[in-house]
């Protein structure tokens, strides 16, 4: 019995430990961002004297907050319509007909195999088309790499999903002379409704976080999402901590948000991801 | 019926051809530029075989980045499995409560930026771990460096690895703990001779993906210390990065990027493949 007791203790003391090892740079990163400066300077662990907002002002006025918010909305949302649209039917397609059509099975392949290259072969390539189509700085052109680069994995959770729907509830609408798209946006696409979520879940905070398309895109100080913004203003206000940290806390809110509320198909999207590839 | 044989291509062709237009011909181009010796600004360059790749071989500017990407790579595949792998077994207990909360707070890193995170480690290296602990701040140390972004990243990204070892321990059939148990088996030998081997799928998915993320190491790298301190942190991917951006040399950067790529997916292929030819079928 004794035995048993020391064992449950040390376990939940390694758990607070590892608990309090994932919390604390978040933790001291939402104390900082209250502080003023010469609070900061006399003591890091302290909590703040007064719970001001000045910091966060700051922030706000100076790393011109709200346009970089604009933007990185501007290209995440459409982004993400336009993946779980395109996605879903390429999956569909792929799950549906692959059997008597070599060209999808083709299709399928090339999308796996995708998903092994590294970004970086395509960095200076992408850079080039760009600059000759004029869609350097632009945020349309940031859509089309961000959906571009996402459709591979997503079609690919798609297809295992669709392949387990049966498939006798089109085969009668067909029968009723339903044509096969009206028939998927009618009865396969609201049957897709929780992997969609997944879908829509999970690039929303991958796109949200996306840095590698945006530092080569997005250089003019005007097109900036929250991201690449924040990698040149960190490297600018390293002096005044406080308000780096309003920032940085400003910037996570809505990811943050959008975990807890969709924690359950982000988590499905992983496990599901990780056991088919 | 010829009508419903073409729909099933129409279907798939918006997808295509955003895929087409993002990856598949960037990528066909990147082939092409590889054998130039474009500057990245010019518009007219001209072909040169294979002159750049026989430089790859010849830059001695190449061993520093080459050396530190298989550093990261070890290191970040050797704590960014023990962690994740040590998180899951905490996880998966029969305190249930605080096991949700945990698996929440163990996930949370996930949805921060690498841009955010290596900026709260920065000052976590910088302020508070001297301030503190009266330590050095690592990110200074030509020698540590490395470890130092290992540890951030492996904080960023725990969380997902953690989930697949948490889906493949909760695989386990409780039936052979028991009867384990009932042989008189110690936690230890019940870890290494039941846990240890029918995890062998989750670690097949979870060390390949942590390799080849760790090989191409790029955005945690360039905002934690931008390859610094001299080049003490410059991973292969930033090499390439400054030859487009810095050296103007796009031509030589993309005959880099492409071997390197080559690189990658045979090291894909093989790990994953060593690790398929031990997983056990129950």
């Amino acid at each position: 019995m004794r035995k048993i007791r020391i064992s449950s203790l040390l376990y939940i003391l390694l758990m607070l430990l590892a608990i309090c090892i994932f919390i604390m740079p978040v933790a001291l990163a939402v104390l900082t961002s209250f502080k003023s400066k010469p609070e900061l300077a006399k003591s890091i662990l302290s909590l703040p004297a007064t719970w001001n907002l000045d910091n966060y002002k700051g922030a706000v006025e100076r790393s011109d907050f709200l346009n970089s918010l604009k933007n990185t909305v501007a290209v995440v949302a459409p982004s993400v319509v336009i993946i779980v649209l395109c996605s879903s039917m390429s999956g569909y397609t792929v799950a549906r007909h692959s059997r008597d059509s070599r060209a999808l099975r083709l299709l399928d392949k090339v999308y796996l195999a995708s998903l092994m290259i590294p970004f970086q072969i395509l960095m200076i390539p992408v850079y080039k088309i760009y600059k000759s189509l004029h869609l350097l700085n632009t945020l349309h052109g940031m859509i089309f790499m961000l959906v571009g680069t996402s459709i591979a994995y997503s079609s690919f959770l798609y297809v295992g999903f669709v392949k387990g729907i049966p498939h006798e509830i089109e085969e009668s609408a067909y029968m009723d002379g339903c044509s096969e798209f009206r028939c998927f946006w009618l009865i396969t696409f609201p049957l897709l409704k929780a992997i969609s979520a997944t879908v829509a879940a999970l690039h929303t905070m991958w796109l949200w976080n996306d840095f590698n398309i945006a530092v080569i895109l997005l250089q003019k100080e005007n097109v900036r999402t929250i991201t690449i913004k924040q990698f040149y203003f960190f490297g600018k206000y390293t002096a005044d901590y406080g308000m780096a940290f309003a920032a940085a806390i400003l910037s996570m809110i809505p990811v943050v948000a959008c975990f807890m509320f969709m924690q359950k198909y982000i988590v499905n999207g992983i496990v599901v991801g990780a056991v088919k590839s | 019926m010829k009508k419903r044989s073409l729909t099933k291509y129409l279907f798939a062709l918006p997808g295509f051809c955003f895929f087409a237009f993002a990856m598949l011909i960037p990528f066909m181009m990147g082939i092409h530029i590889a054998f130039t010796d474009w500057d990245g600004v010019a518009s007219t360059y001209t072909f040169v075989g294979l002159a750049n790749f026989a430089a790859i071989f010849r830059d001695t500017r190449m061993y520093a980045p080459f050396f530190n990407t298989l550093e990261f790579a070890l290191l970040g595949t050797i704590i960014g499995n023990l962690i994740p792998l040590g998180l899951a077994l905490l996880v998966n207990s029969p305190y249930r409560r605080m096991s949700s909360i945990a698996r929440v707070i163990f996930f949370v890193p996930v949805c921060l930026s690498s841009v955010l995170t290596a900026f709260l480690w920065r000052f976590i290296y910088h302020e508070f771990f001297p301030k503190v602990f009266g330590c050095r701040n690592i990110l200074g140390s030509t020698r540590w460096v490395i470890l130092g972004i290992v540890l951030i990243g492996v904080w960023n990204t725990a969380g997902t690895n953690m989930l697949i070892y948490l889906s493949g321990l909760k695989n386990i059939p409780v039936e052979l703990y028991e009867a384990a148990k009932m042989d008189g088996a110690s936690p230890c030998q019940q870890f290494g001779r039941i846990t240890l081997p029918l995890l062998m799928p989750s670690f097949s998915v979870c060390v390949t993906l942590t390799l080849t993320s760790w090989l191409k190491e790029f955005a945690t790298t360039l905002s934690a210390t931008g390859g610094g301190p001299g080049g003490a942190s410059r991973t292969i991917s930033i090499y390439v990065f400054d030859n487009l951006y810095k050296y103007y040399k796009a031509g030589y950067g993309q005959a880099i990027s492409l071997l390197f790529a080559l690189m990658l997916i045979v090291v894909g292929l093989l790990v994953s493949s060593f690790f398929r030819r031990r997983e056990i079928e129950l």
